[in-house]
């Protein structure tokens, strides 16, 4: 386990905006209406005819260094050796620090069970060595996930052959998904 | 998009604590200060002890029916997380309330506590007569009156996700303004006693007041120097009192009413006395209302201070 660091890339251009991985997510983690673990963020740009629309699926980060997690006053949010972080509900106090201190506004607050909630990169199913759903149900291939620190690994070789970019990198945070441009 | 998550409770809450941690800090102040080996100002320390741990109290409550499983507040106590600001202030908070607690108890005087003792029917040797505590209780409150205040402000000076908050700027700016309205709480009480007001323990607090207001002002200046010289997300956040919503809570509300208006009447009220020691102006209304002025203002800065701040975000 512990030499194993779980992160994400994805390549937005292959994004078609068809919010498959949205409901993916909704199903398998059981997530009311009203709440999302994932989402797509939109950019229109221009005016007509020339004109772009950008989409660019976001979530939690999983940081190296979650501010989340250091706020956590009862060590509810913590991180596994392989990069996931993860909230024990029985911990959450529900104080909202670590939705607060969330560069991302990945965290959202459950009024009915009174604790804080986001996207766990699917660790029940990534366990049991399957894809998240997010990533499993992406029709246009625009998700990859795996293990960062395996050299030969899906991740390194698009990495290493494709310009990327990090969200937010300048608040120390070290996001762990991958952008490529 | 961010949005509000810690609201009008959060204020209250970081006021109240702030304002126990003030007028514990200068009642235990006047219990030290001494002009002939007598108390110079103790009806300020009596005063103070008398009204330290009840605002903080109310204020933990708000903090505990805020939380989203309000059941399970106990878990802050079961955990120490060290560098969780807000772990480290929640152990601040009961140390400190049992130290106001415990002071009170030794400042109330005797036939109070037999009234006390007699309503809860308690055996009458739980009448214990702490009052040669008070000059211990008060140095053991100090650091701690000084961390209660400091942690309200690093509680959102730690989150470096919002440009608006993250600078140590904002921990001094509410230790001063914790004590400043601890002063003016204790300017209102005295302004509020029924015998004439003393001019000596009126202008100690006028004095005080003075200071702390001055060195808050020192602290926001450089705050919105520095934001503006900051990199852009840091300038952006400050466009929220520099012509965003926040303006005129800032600027009239704080730093006019709040601040610079009783900086000005009590330098009007101290001036004359300290040049040519002419006496103070002994005027009660005035005195309430300098003192209602200040609590205003340590206010509004909270209430700015967590909603601004929460709107603020990196692009």
């Amino acid at each position: 386990m512990p030499d194993k660091r779980y992160a994400l890339v994805i390549d937005s251009r292959k994004c078609l905006d068809c919010k498959a991985c949205v409901v993916a997510c909704r199903a398998e983690n059981h997530v009311p209406l009203g709440y999302s673990r994932n989402w797509i963020n939109e950019e229109h740009r221009g005016t007509w005819p020339k004109l772009l629309a950008a989409f660019e699926p976001e979530q939690c980060h999983h940081c190296t260094n979650p501010s989340c997690v250091r706020v956590c006053p009862t060590g509810a949010s913590f991180q596994r050796d392989d990069g996931i972080v993860l909230i024990n509900e029985a911990d959450c106090i529900g104080c909202r620090y670590c939705v607060v201190a969330c560069p991302y506004n990945a965290r959202f607050f459950r009024e009915d069970k009174g604790v804080v909630e986001k996207c766990t990169f699917c660790v029940q199913r990534v366990d049991r060595g399957e894809m998240p759903a997010c990533v499993e149900t992406c029709p246009s291939k625009a998700r990859v996930f795996g293990d960062i620190t395996d050299p030969d690994g899906k991740l390194q070789q698009l990495l290493a052959t494709r310009e990327y970019r990090l969200k937010k990198p300048e608040t120390g945070n070290g996001p762990q998904i991958y952008y490529l441009i | 998009m961010a949005k509000i998550e810690w609201g009008i409770l959060i204020v209250n809450y970081l006021f109240l604590g702030g304002l126990s941690a003030g007028i514990f800090f200068v009642s235990a102040l006047a219990t030290y200060l001494q002009q002939r080996d007598e108390a110079a100002y103790a009806r300020i320390a009596r005063y103070g002890a008398m009204m330290a741990p009840w605002p903080v109290a109310i204020g933990s409550l708000l903090l505990i029916f805020d939380l989203g499983s309000w059941c399970r507040f106990y878990k802050l106590f079961v955990h120490f997380r060290w560098q969780s600001p807000m772990s480290i202030g929640s152990w601040l908070l009961v140390f400190f309330t049992l130290v106001a607690l415990v002071n009170f108890w030794a400042w109330l005087p005797e036939e109070r506590r037999g009234a006390f003792i007699a309503y809860l029917k308690l055996p009458p040797h739980f009448n214990y007569d702490l009052s040669s505590w008070c000059r211990l209780l008060a140095a053991a409150g100090f650091p701690l009156s000084i961390g209660v205040a400091i942690y309200t402000g690093v509680l959102l000076g730690a989150v470096q996700a919002r440009p608006f908050w993250n600078t140590n700027l904002v921990a001094q700016l509410f230790l001063f303004s914790a004590l400043s309205t601890g002063c003016a709480v204790l300017i209102l009480a005295l302004s509020y006693h029924r015998q004439r007001l003393d001019p000596n323990q009126l202008r100690f607090l006028y004095t005080l007041d003075i200071c702390l207001i001055t060195l808050e002002f020192f602290i926001v200046v450089p705050y919105l120097i520095h934001g503006e010289l900051s990199v852009q997300a840091v300038k952006d956040s400050l466009e929220l009192i520099l012509g965003g919503p926040y303006t005129v809570a800032f600027w009239l509300l704080f730093m006019g009413i709040g601040l610079l208006a009783p900086l000005a009447l009590e330098v009007w009220e101290v001036a004359p006395a300290m040049a040519s020691g002419t006496p103070l102006h002994h005027n009660r209304g005035l005195a309430a209302f300098i003192g209602v002025l200040v609590i205003f203002g340590g206010y509004v800065l909270r209430y700015v201070f967590v909603y601004a701040g929460q709107l603020s975000y990196f692009r």
